[in-house]
């Protein structure tokens, strides 16, 4: 059985980042063994990437449609318990409105903000393959490789402009 | 948004350089600029620990022990009384519901116009947003007769079969507030995240420990990226409606009410004026102080974006006077007699002096000084101009509160209203605003930095002919 | 559009319990206010608290007068209270419902004990009939003696206001059920009414058209207060007499 290592390269620019996954890409390298690690947001159109997928917006259409239930129920309890005030009528339009409106967006919005907790499965604090220059604007590539070839991988890498290629480890963040 | 440097009618003059005067074209290496950000946070002065002592013992006596005090002997030691049912606290919740929204404003609107100069200070202007909306919440709580019964506005199953009242607006402000406070702090803390992974790799002991967990394990990973700016994307527009409702439920406070001078159809869009009106000023002013006292910020914030604010506060004002101007000529015209008398009372009254203060500060004070570049771009004028704006609203919502309160249609009972406890607990307020802005300021960066690197990577100087102009490309 | 028509019932517009005070009769000599103290516990507020527009009465007295000094002429004095609005605007306002209509009584009710203190209400009554608790004030030893046991007695904080006696009222229905017959006309009697020397306040079912107050509402000088708000009040007023000094 082959034995496979995760490799970590630091890049300090987007350019050599954009080269070296073409090149890991050259070297049969799979899009899925991939993964960037950014201090900034680099899109995936940059990198020439496959674009991310995300269930955020899914989840937030989900909790919109919670919050919306969620506010025709309170606008309709006086249905189960009757109440009249100022001779208004038991369940006004206009009040219910407001109330529904509201009620939506909270839940949109809490819903968008669990999603991308779940998303990214936060809070994680077990120890992750990482290495603090990325907080200061490096981007990272991190590719599994078979071990055999793995001086092939680090000379390819620091041909292309690679601020430094080592193994990853899994430490605690 | 493309900004040329100096347009071609200036050809002759010298022009600044650009790199001065940009943020976004005089970037630094990230690793400087986190460096420079961690320093500002964690270098303070003996200074710092004074004056946030001093705050603390205000707020301990006039905030906390004067709540004690007022809710031990109930309303009667506020200056509240017949026909003036609300008064001062009243005012201090709408007004810092105002200087909420301008986190909101900065963060968000100025985010979805992709206004570039927003990018030093949007978590500036988010925290104010957090920390004002805990200021309108306690002024809320102090208002009310009986405030240990408060949670009786939330909806929650009981045996007694008891719920709140939907139909009303305050039950409505119940969850519109609560609403936004909630967003709000999510908005804050989601563009955090980045910048408490970078303080998490530069810290040690206790700092370390709580960055990490504050952090969640972020790494920067491409689906942690995909999934943060596609929340804070869906955040940005979302929480546009939800401001905007927030202060328009808060005028239907007013506005649904039977009172003469209440009852407006204009109030709705002239509080979310008037809010975004206190609320930059705020900005401007807590800008000039951040930039004074902490270090580095010299390097983030320039004399642009107190350029930028100010044409922004000029710009507002004029919107506020003309919804002001609605409002007053259509009762002044056709309005009943009870109106009339209103107005004659807010101009010749005998707290007339009020209603002036608000015209000369919302109007006359910013339509003759922001025009002028060089005053917008000196810090401490805009100071000075973004707290006259604030008092100017401040007496606005005197105006319409309790001082039109006084006028109703049962003359025998019209009565002036003289605060009371309400003066200390708001300078409470005030000094707890202040507080927990330095008391952040000393936990969070300030700066979001990764939201600056992203901004200087999109701007570049471009050569036109013989011009270097600034272009931006969109980085989505 | 009529307003009439948009009311929901014959009822509600017309309501059950009704007032009349006739101003022409009124000489202003505060019985009502005096009686409706006593049979209310009302607290006592004080000079201070009161000349700052903190009286805690549910009736007051209201005096104006035209002209100047010395061709000065007094207007009908106005005892106003809770108007019992069939629309009240006091009602939809409160967060936690303490402002209730009560369907039985058609009058307007108010839940002490529900009660958080925000004031809406007070604020919304164009008629300011109603009144804020603003401290606990002292009844000291022996004045507490002369507490009514059919009405709560208010803390601070909470709101209270005219309830058309409705502990009388109560009381009488109770009394004609259990000896199985109906309230007789005149048989229920608020404390103003009870007190008037000059019987310028009558109590009645404004829905028995025989009833006193039925007959004194289609009076010819009849008035209501700001009618124009819609409020539909249970309180007539009777004013204009030609003889009136």
């Amino acid at each position: 059985m082959a034995e496979i290592k995760t490799l970590l390269a630091v890049f300090v620019d987007i350019d050599p980042a954009a080269h070296a996954i073409d090149k890991l890409r050259e070297l049969g390298v799979k899009d899925e063994q991939m993964n960037v690690i950014s201090g900034i947001p680099v899109t995936e159109a940059m990198l020439g990437r496959p674009r991310q997928w995300t269930n955020v917006p899914r989840l937030a259409m989900g909790g919109a449609v919670a919050g919306f239930l969620l506010g025709v129920f309170l606008a309709t309890t006086p249905l189960l318990y009757p109440y009249y005030v100022g001779g208004q009528a038991l369940v006004p339009i206009p009040p219910s409105i407001v109330v529904i409106f509201e009620m939506t967006m909270l839940g949109m919005l809490i819903a968008t903000f669990l999603g991308v907790f779940l998303d990214s499965y936060f809070p994680s604090y077990s120890p992750k393959e990482y290495v603090p220059e990325i907080s200061d604007g490096k981007i990272a590539v991190l590719f599994a490789c078979p071990a055999l070839d793995e001086k092939i991988f680090e000379d390819a890498m620091t041909a292309l402009g690679a601020e430094s290629v080592k193994v990853a480890e899994a430490q605690k963040l | 948004m493309s900004e040329m440097t100096g347009s071609l009618a200036h050809a002759g003059e010298q022009h600044e350089d650009p790199r001065v005067e940009h943020l976004m074209l005089d970037p630094k290496p990230r690793g400087e600029m986190n460096a420079m950000v961690m320093d500002s946070m964690l270098t303070t002065s003996w200074k710092f620990w004074v004056v946030a002592a001093f705050l603390a013992v205000i707020v301990a006596v006039c905030l906390f022990g004067a709540w004690g005090y007022l809710i031990a002997n109930g309303m009667g030691v506020a200056g509240i009384n017949r026909p003036a049912y609300w008064g001062i606290f009243i005012v201090n919740t709408v007004f810092w519901i105002g200087i909420s929204h301008a986190g909101t404003f900065v963060s968000a609107l100025l985010r979805v116009f992709k206004a570039e100069f927003r990018r030093p200070f949007t978590r500036a202007a988010e925290l104010m947003t957090t920390f004002g909306l805990v200021q309108a919440g306690l002024s809320i709580f102090f208002h009310l007769g009986r405030v240990w019964l408060a949670y009786w506005m939330f909806p929650f199953p009981n045996e007694r079969g008891l719920w709140p009242n939907f139909h009303s607006p305050l039950e409505w402000d119940f969850l519109a507030i609560n609403t936004y406070l909630l967003a709000s702090t999510m908005y804050l803390f989601l563009p955090l995240i980045p910048d408490l992974a970078m303080a998490r790799d530069r810290s040690t002991s206790w700092r370390k420990t709580l960055y990490r967990i504050l952090a969640l394990g972020f790494r920067g990973t491409e689906g942690e990226w995909t999934h943060l700016r596609t929340a804070m994307s869906i955040f940005a527009f979302a929480i546009l409606p939800v401001m905007f409702s927030v202060h328009t439920i808060v005028a239907w406070d007013f506005a649904a009410a039977t009172r003469p001078g209440w009852s407006s159809t204009i109030f709705g869009p002239y509080f979310v004026v008037g809010a975004l009106h206190s609320g930059i000023a705020a900005v401007a002013m807590v800008l000039v102080v951040i930039r004074a006292t902490m270090k580095n910020m010299k390097y983030f914030i320039r004399p642009e974006h107190f350029d930028a604010l100010g044409k922004l506060m000029l710009v507002v004002s004029m919107a506020w006077a003309y919804f002001f101007f609605n409002d007053y000529i259509v009762q002044w015209y056709g309005g009943d007699k009870w109106t009339k008398i209103l107005l004659d009372f807010h101009e010749g009254g005998p707290l007339n002096y009020v209603w002036f203060t608000m015209l000369i500060c919302n109007l006359v004070v910013p339509w003759l000084l922001l025009w002028n570049k060089k005053i917008r771009r000196t810090p401490w004028a805009l100071f000075i101009i973004g707290l006259l704006i604030n008092v100017g609203m401040w007496c606005e919502r005197f105006v319409i509160i309790p001082l039109s309160l006084t006028i109703n249609r049962m003359p025998f009972t019209w009565r002036l209203y003289k605060p009371g406890i309400e003066v200390p607990l708001g300078i409470g307020t005030l000094a707890f605003f202040i507080l927990l802005y330095m008391l952040a300021s000393r936990l969070i960066p300030l700066v979001p930095v990764w939201e600056v690197q992203e901004g200087q990577l999109a701007h570049s100087l471009r050569k036109f002919g013989k011009e270097a102009v600034v272009t931006v490309s969109d980085l989505e | 559009m009529d307003l009439v028509k948009m009311a929901k019932g014959e009822e509600e517009l017309q309501g059950k319990w009704g007032l009349v005070i006739d101003q022409d009769l009124c000489t202003g000599c505060q019985a009502c206010v005096t009686a409706c103290a006593m049979e209310n516990n009302i607290s006592f507020v004080g000079e201070e608290d009161v000349a700052y527009g903190r009286s805690m009465h549910w009736i007051r007295i209201e005096r104006f007068w035209e002209g100047e000094y010395p061709d000065v002429k007094a207007t009908p004095f106005q005892p106003i209270g809770c108007q019992q609005c069939g629309h009240a605007p006091c009602e939809p306002v409160c967060p936690v419902m303490a402002a209730q209509h009560s369907e039985s009584e058609q009058i307007n009710l108010q839940v002490y004990n529900r009660c958080i203190g925000t004031r809406y209400c007070a604020n919304n009554c164009p008629y300011q009939a109603r009144v804020f608790n603003w401290r606990d004030w002292d009844r000291p030893d022996p004045l507490s003696n002369q507490l009514n046991p059919d009405v709560t007695v208010r803390r601070r904080g909470v709101m209270e206001k005219c309830t058309f006696c409705v502990q009388r009222i109560l009381r009488v229905e109770d009394v004609a059920k259990s000896e199985g017959r109906e309230i007789k006309d005149g048989e229920v009697v608020p404390a103003c009414a009870q007190a008037c020397p000059a019987d310028a306040i009558v109590f009645g079912r404004l829905d028995d058209p025989e009833s006193r107050v039925s007959k004194l509402t289609r009076n010819s000088r009849k008035t209501i207060l700001l009618e124009e708000l819609g409020t539909l009040p249970r309180v007539t007023y009777l004013k204009g007499a030609a003889n009136h000094v």
